[in-house]
């Protein structure tokens, strides 16, 4: 089976995300799709998964032109979309997972379990599984779900594949079981589509690459043409152009961590900040950064290992002790993690400090909203009325109102994981030159960011993870995009 | 539109309240309640001054017979916005009055008789006591729900059997009688009238909504019924705001109790209290009080327990057979609910 896509252009509004970006692939090849964040790799995929539609451009099929209105119909046509969280039920057996919504019955409407499993037996020994069909699926490891979530693909007759990160979960041996899959499928006239940013993986399991970058299609060739600097080199682009990074005056060790580790998600780390230093923390999915200061900051699980703030060793519980530490933290995931919707502008402005700023028993309201004015004014947040829910703002401007809840209480150390997420371009810019002013007042800024430019944008320094661990640290000239995606990906190791 | 210059427009105003404010349609239905109440008063009485004294005792009748639920609803409403549930408000009711009971019993049986402290020093003790008892039971119920990870649900629906349980095998043999004094506390009469129980309601009712409005413990109650990750995150000591939500509860069982034997002088250790954790919760609910937690308000549980109430005074006015009375309630539950303007996503 042969898959063409030609043209194929999508904006969002204003945006455009996809410009005349070809693509293709046969039966029996392992197709790598490369490129950063927001480059349009899940744009492209979405729409041959019949999730979006393409405003221009054919996709065809051993030359038969389609389309897709939805992910019904591109799985029909032999198309199967294996996203991150996978669709499993973690409760029922794994041949119940494979027949769900088709079930086999018999002439009396009741299930026939005997013919399920036995189809599903079928299934696994054509694909060289070793696994039991009754066997429930939470008691099975993230490879072997993955492999079962194919092989339902595979049961409705999917000729492609797209893989959407599968390796970012998962550990050595299960990469290695997931791996020796893919090439089973190979060896059986499956076209596969690997999206990764790992790119030794790459380099392992890839017959051909395509790279896009902010929308266009870049380079497209045989995996044996090229090397992890060159695709590394592609993704990120060759004139990066250096943008004006602020230097800061930084003062003395506020925060460090040696050998924290919690055994899980990360290992063995090792880092100091100063004051009025921004310092940046980067890596892939699944690179541990994230666990790691929701630990440092109390809220995630328990580390061993020694953390100093301002040169005294602490162990902090819970977060209301980093809060009297004088450490803020703005989180990942902002609709999750940082706003509470059924509280107004004012209320989620001030909920960090709201329970010490009293007069008597009762709020010191006039205090709060003085406080909330005044980071108004600074962080120059657009908004209505005080009292407006805080779900009438922009993204941007709900991130400024978490970060004023985190301002008001002067913290000498600030955590900001991914601080332009869900923002747009002019409030990003806005948030930078909000952690620069931050910077120069001698607050110790860290930044978590997947996005290259960004850490390069804000930080004057910068830790790489992988997989847990951090692998290097970039500082000055040997701070840059490529660089970063070099370690990121783990092409330097 | 001609007349939408010519000042107040009553439609426009309406369908604009009627929309934007969930919590006015149920003030609607209530005030269409009063209004068939008073059709159903009647007026064959001689005098204006007979109808008016007789239409203010009715409802003074209501109020002090709501009360106790009023008061219990209040606790609850706290609860539901952090997203909890308390089901063992009736059992506890009727454990702290036995403890109530046993301390002022005035006869050999009485534990502070037996001491000699009787009169009043024993009642301010079984006060204290039965106060005391709400808080710790609260508290624990509390301690099992943040410390020991037990869903509201279960948590109360265990404390529900256990207090009911061991109450009635404790007081199978004793018998405590409630001394005449006490009673006053409920039933003293002002100007030939009994309305101490609506003063206590009214007055904890206030300072459950300046708690809940002006206080930070009070608005972080809504900040983890809304978002408890994101007030995790921002600092807040979740798990003492929800023990305090359920500590504050068993306070109120424990005042509610008080008022409860003040006002019928004994308790059946079987059947008292049985049944009012679903109306407190059925009152919070039509208060316009999320079950998910995050919205709600103290002043829309006032309404909803008036609003149950005089449908109730309602349906007994005008002769409806006390078994199809609950069936009412359950209407009233529902069609608030669904006249409430829901969110849309």
């Amino acid at each position: 089976m042969n898959l063409r896509m030609t043209g194929i252009s999508k904006s969002f509004g204003a945006n455009l995300v996809l410009d005349k970006v070809s693509f293709s692939l046969s039966g029996g090849e392992i197709i790598a799709l490369l490129g950063e964040n927001g480059a349009g790799k899940s744009t492209l995929m979405n729409i041959l998964g019949g999730v979006i539609s393409s405003d221009e451009g054919t996709i065809e099929i051993d030359g038969k032109e389609i389309s897709f209105a939805n992910p019904r119909e591109s799985l029909d046509a032999g198309i199967a979309f294996i996203h991150q969280e996978l669709n499993l039920i973690n409760d029922l057996a794994i041949y119940e997972n494979l027949f769900i919504g088709r079930e086999i019955r018999n002439r009396w409407g009741v299930l026939d379990k005997k013919a399920m499993i036995d189809k599903t037996r079928e299934v696994f020994d054509g694909m060289g599984i070793d696994l039991d069909p009754e066997a429930m699926v939470r008691t099975l490891d993230a490879s072997y779900k993955q492999i079962v979530e194919i092989s339902r693909a595979m049961m409705m007759d999917a000729r492609i594949v797209i893989m959407d990160e599968p390796t970012t979960s998962l550990t050595e041996t299960e990469i290695s079981r997931v791996f020796s899959f893919m090439r089973t499928l190979k060896s059986h006239g499956v076209g596969l589509i690997f999206i990764s940013h790992k790119l030794n993986e790459v380099m392992e399991i890839c017959d051909r690459y395509t790279v896009l970058r902010d929308g266009h299609m870049i380079s497209s060739g045989t995996i044996d043409s090229v090397d992890t600097d060159a695709l590394a080199k592609m993704m990120v682009g060759h004139d990066v152009v250096e943008e004006k990074r602020a230097v800061h005056k930084s003062g003395d060790i506020v925060f460090s961590a040696s050998s924290v580790s919690d055994g899980k998600y990360f290992n063995d780390i090792s880092f100091s900040v100063r004051s009025g230093e921004v310092v940046g923390f980067t890596g892939l999915l699944g690179d541990g950064r994230s666990e790691l200061f929701l630990s440092l900051f109390g809220a995630g699980t328990p580390y061993s290992g020694s953390v100093e703030v301002s040169g005294k060793p602490v162990t902090m519980h819970n977060p209301q002790e980093a809060v009297s530490l004088g450490i803020g933290y703005v989180p990942r995931n902002r609709k999750e993690n940082g706003i509470v919707k059924d509280l107004d502008i004012l209320e989620n402005g001030s909920l960090v400090t709201m329970g010490m700023r009293k007069k008597g028993l009762f709020l010191d309201s006039k205090r709060i909203e003085e406080d909330f004015e005044k980071e108004k004014k600074e962080l120059s947040i657009k908004m209505g009325n005080e009292t407006d829910p805080i779900t009438s703002l922009s993204g941007g401007n709900q991130q400024k109102v978490v970060l004023a809840k985190w301002l008001s209480a002067d913290p000498r150390i600030l955590i900001l994981d991914n601080p332009t997420q869900g923002v747009d371009v002019g409030a990003k810019e806005e948030i930078y030159t909000i952690i620069s002013d931050l910077a120069d007042k001698g607050v110790a800024v860290i930044v978590l960011s997947s996005e290259a430019h960004e850490i390069v944008r804000t930080s004057s320094r910068c830790y790489v993870m992988y997989h847990g661990r951090i692998l290097t640290e970039l500082e000055g000239e040997g701070l840059n995009e490529q660089e970063i995606m070099r370690w990121a990906t783990g092409a330097a190791i | 539109m001609e007349n939408t210059k010519n000042g107040f427009n009553f439609i426009q105003w309406f369908r604009k309240m009627w929309t934007q404010h969930p919590l006015f349609s149920t003030a609607c239905a209530l005030l269409l309640m009063a209004v068939l109440q008073i059709i159903a008063l009647g007026f064959d009485q001689a005098t204006f001054g007979d109808w008016l004294s007789r239409y203010i005792r009715n409802w003074i009748n209501i109020l002090r017979n709501n009360a106790t639920i009023g008061i219990i609803a209040l606790g609850m409403t706290f609860v539901i916005i952090t997203g909890g549930i308390d089901l063992a408000v009736g059992s506890t009711l009727v454990a702290i009055g036995a403890i109530i009971m046993l301390f002022i019993d005035s006869s050999a049986t009485g534990l502070l008789t037996a001491i000699g402290i009787t009169g009043i020093p024993a009642y301010i003790i079984g006060i204290l006591m039965g106060l005391l008892a709400g808080l710790i039971l609260g508290e624990f119920t509390g301690i099992l729900i943040t410390v020991g990870r037990i869903p509201p649900f279960i948590a109360t629906l265990g404390m529900m059997k256990i207090c009911r349980s061991v109450t009635q095998q404790c007081m199978q043999t004793v018998n405590p009688s409630v001394p005449m004094p006490f009673t006053k506390i409920a039933n003293l009469a002002i100007g030939r009238q009994m309305f101490m129980p609506i003063i206590y309601w009214l007055v904890i009712a206030f300072i459950m909504y300046w708690v809940s409005k002006h206080t930070a413990f009070g608005r972080h109650v809504f900040a983890v019924g809304s978002n408890e990750r994101a007030s995790k995150l921002s600092g807040i000591n979740v798990n003492r705001v929800k023990r305090a939500v359920y500590a504050i509860m068993g306070l109120l069982v424990g005042v509610a109790s008080v008022l409860q034997v003040s006002r019928i002088g004994a308790m059946d250790f079987a059947n008292a209290g049985s049944g009012y954790e679903m109306d407190a919760i059925a009152a919070v609910i039509v208060g316009g009080t999320s079950m998910a937690g995050g919205r709600g308000s103290i002043g829309g549980t006032v309404l909803g327990v008036l609003i149950i109430a005089v449908m109730n005074n309602l349906l007994n006015l005008i002769g409806v057979p006390p078994f199809l009375r609950e069936a009412f309630k359950g209407v009233i539950v529902i069609g608030a609910v669904l006249l409430q303007k829901k969110e849309k996503n």
